[in-house]
């Protein structure tokens, strides 16, 4: 078990730099470096937290610092968020709204989408840490740094832990079975399909599926209705509401998915078992008390 | 240029543009292959690839391209004003809004057919208002207030359009901007069946008012002393020029340009009577949209990117060309 706890490969590079700062004794400042590449300084682990990314809410929560929020976006709608006030989008949030929070940590989305937010919270003085939740490997990262943000670590260490360790079970089980010829498809008319550089073609690949349109330059993109058609498609997973044309993959398998999968987050590990389930049929019995083991502490 | 020469060159152009659109796309087929599959033959595959992808969604081209520029042609000719084209009445607006409402509420799920219909209703909706506007004010039917009451209205539609957009997740707004921008990606047999049953005879009908739309286009006294039922024709043409647009939005989404340049072009080549404008802007719709869908399956196979973008950047560097030419020859 506690092997399973040191399976993550890669040490934590960023959370790591913490490390000299939280051990240093006399002084609680913690020092992070964001995935920004900004170096944040806390005075001690965060304690109110408007979280502008829904990911981080749910890590923060899972951790057991759910009562350290103070703020969410709209996007969190989970039920136990429902009583914490939102401050808008995660992109252009509300700054009144975060002012009136008074907190003493924004986490917000690396990246250049939104320059305002972070130029505002710099100058009104609020500590904020980028994270970016794009990849399978950026969900571990983001964990260990919110646990280093708030002095969790053993928490993050854990959570990281157990992510990793269902990761391996899924990959573990579809090593032996054949990969199946996967398109997955956000609807529209052209079809707009997941392409390599997406979480949810990792997500895929993970789950035993090898994605049809590994061949995109782009994140995402609306490919002609005969590419669908040409490519031997085995399975098609379909998000959100656009209707697909079955007919364009009469031989495959047609499965909806829940959207919300596309989203990585700790639940990452539950979502490609879910994937796995999905191109391979469900999980046989054995693996789920181990899983029951690791996840009681 | 003959009415006729071009009329030839038209309907080669057209020809051919269906046939290389046919021949060509993101899958490469052999000639050989795209016959035999044309016979009823050939790998399952390529079959559906040409006779249930290409073939329909060509000949939705044939359509769509013909009806927008016969109507741009109409709509110059009644509202007498070289910027009028097929939306200038807020139909794309209407239609929007349509199609929005559809993607934002999720009722795509309800069928393939919701969002073509409701874009339809949306177009229709539009056309209804801006009419009402525009006959409200007196007896006839007057177009500076129809012209106005289309901006207005449309303005008002991309009020309404950005307003769902704003509250709606990320993925309801890259469906709806792809929808926007158009496609004939959702070409089916039944959606080729439907605007040809539909475009056709709206056509023929906007092809035998074209002696009164000539005398229209000089202005609406002088038609009238020539014993033009002006009040009749107007409506008549632009109901039909109306309904002939909210159907090619209602298949293919906003595309925009063809029903503005296309009528422009053709006037510049043999002259603005509408005996000869009407039929050749149909052809040559036909076959500048056909090529268009071509440049937007082939530009960066094996993905699409929106017709809308085609037409504009070939009809946007045309009418820079095209407003030049007509101010140094004035």
């Amino acid at each position: 078990m506690m092997a399973a706890g040191c399976s993550p490969d890669a040490p934590p590079p960023h959370a790591s730099d913490s490390g000299p700062g939280t051990a240093g004794g006399a002084t609680t400042e913690i020092v992070l470096q964001d995935a920004s590449e900004r170096t944040v300084r806390l005075e001690g682990p965060a304690r109110r937290i408007v979280s502008l990314v829904p990911s981080a809410t749910q890590t923060l929560m899972e951790m057991g610092a759910g009562d350290r929020l103070v703020g969410r976006t709209d996007f969190d709608t989970a039920e136990w968020a429902a009583g914490l006030p939102s401050v808008g989008g995660g992109l252009e949030p509300n700054l009144e709204a975060i002012v009136a929070l008074r907190p003493d940590l924004v986490i917000r989305f690396a990246g250049s989408q939104d320059r305002r937010t972070p130029a505002r919270l710099e100058d009104l003085g609020i500590p904020h840490l980028a994270i970016r939740p794009d990849r399978v490997r950026d969900v571990l990262e983001a964990v260990r740094m919110l646990g280093a943000a708030t002095g969790l670590q053993a928490e993050a260490a854990d959570l990281v832990a157990r992510i990793s360790d269902g990761l391996d079970r899924v990959e573990a089980r579809v090593e032996e079975l054949p990969r199946r010829r996967v398109a997955y498809v956000l609807g529209g008319t052209p079809p707009w399909v997941a392409g390599p550089g997406t979480y949810i073609h990792e997500l895929v690949t993970l789950a035993g599926g090898d994605n049809v349109f590994a061949d995109l330059g782009d994140l995402y993109a609306a490919v002609s209705p005969e590419e669908v058609r040409s490519r031997d498609i085995e399975i098609v997973l379909v998000s959100g509401v656009d209707a697909f044309d079955a007919s364009l993959a009469p031989d495959a398998r047609i499965h909806v998915v829940d959207a919300s999968i596309e989203i990585p987050g700790p639940d990452l590990a539950d979502a490609a078992l879910r994937l796995s389930e999905l191109i391979h049929g469900p999980m046989e019995a054995p693996a789920s008390p181990d899983g029951g083991g690791v996840r009681d502490p | 240029m003959s009415r006729w020469t071009l009329g030839v060159i038209l309907v080669l152009a057209t020809l051919a543009s269906v046939l290389l659109s046919v021949r060509l796309g993101s899958v490469p087929l052999s000639t050989a292959e795209v016959v035999g599959a044309l016979g009823g033959g050939a790998d399952p595959v390529v079959r559906d690839i040409v006779v249930r992808l290409r073939l329909p969604r060509v000949l939705l081209g044939v359509f769509v391209g013909g009806g927008l520029a016969i109507a741009g042609a109409t709509f110059q000719a009644l509202l007498r004003n070289p910027l009028a084209e097929p939306y200038i009445l807020g139909i794309s607006g209407g239609a929007s809004v349509g199609a929005v409402l559809v993607l934002a509420f999720g009722w795509m799920a309800a069928g393939s057919w919701a969002l073509p219909l409701a874009a339809f209703a949306g177009a229709i909706f539009a056309i209804f208002l801006v009419f009402r506007v525009a006959t409200a004010t007196g007896r006839a039917m007057d177009v500076r207030v129809l012209l106005l009451a289309g901006v207005v209205v449309a303005a008002f539609f991309s009020a309404c359009i950005a307003f769902i957009l704003s509250i709606s997740p990320a993925r309801t707004v890259q469906s709806a901007v792809l929808w926007i921008m158009g496609s004939l990606a959702g070409a089916t047999w039944r959606s080729v069946a439907l605007t040809a049953i539909y475009t056709t005879p709206a056509v023929l009908l906007l092809m035998g008012l074209a002696r009164s739309l000539n005398l229209l286009a000089i202005g609406e006294e002088t038609a009238h002393h020539l014993g033009a039922d002006v009040e009749r024709v107007k409506r008549i043409a632009l109901g039909v020029a109306a309904l002939i647009t909210a159907s090619g939005v209602a298949v293919a989404g906003v595309i925009g340009f063809v029903g503005l340049v296309v009528p422009h072009a053709v006037r510049l080549l043999v002259g603005s009577d509408h005996r000869a404008l009407l039929p050749l802007s149909f052809l040559a719709g036909s076959a500048f949209l056909t090529l268009a869908d071509l440049g937007a399956r082939l530009a960066l196979a094996p993905i699409e990117i929106p017709i809308g973008v085609i037409t504009a950047f070939i009809g946007v560097p045309f009418f820079l060309v095209l407003l030049r030419r007509s101010v140094t020859t004035t």
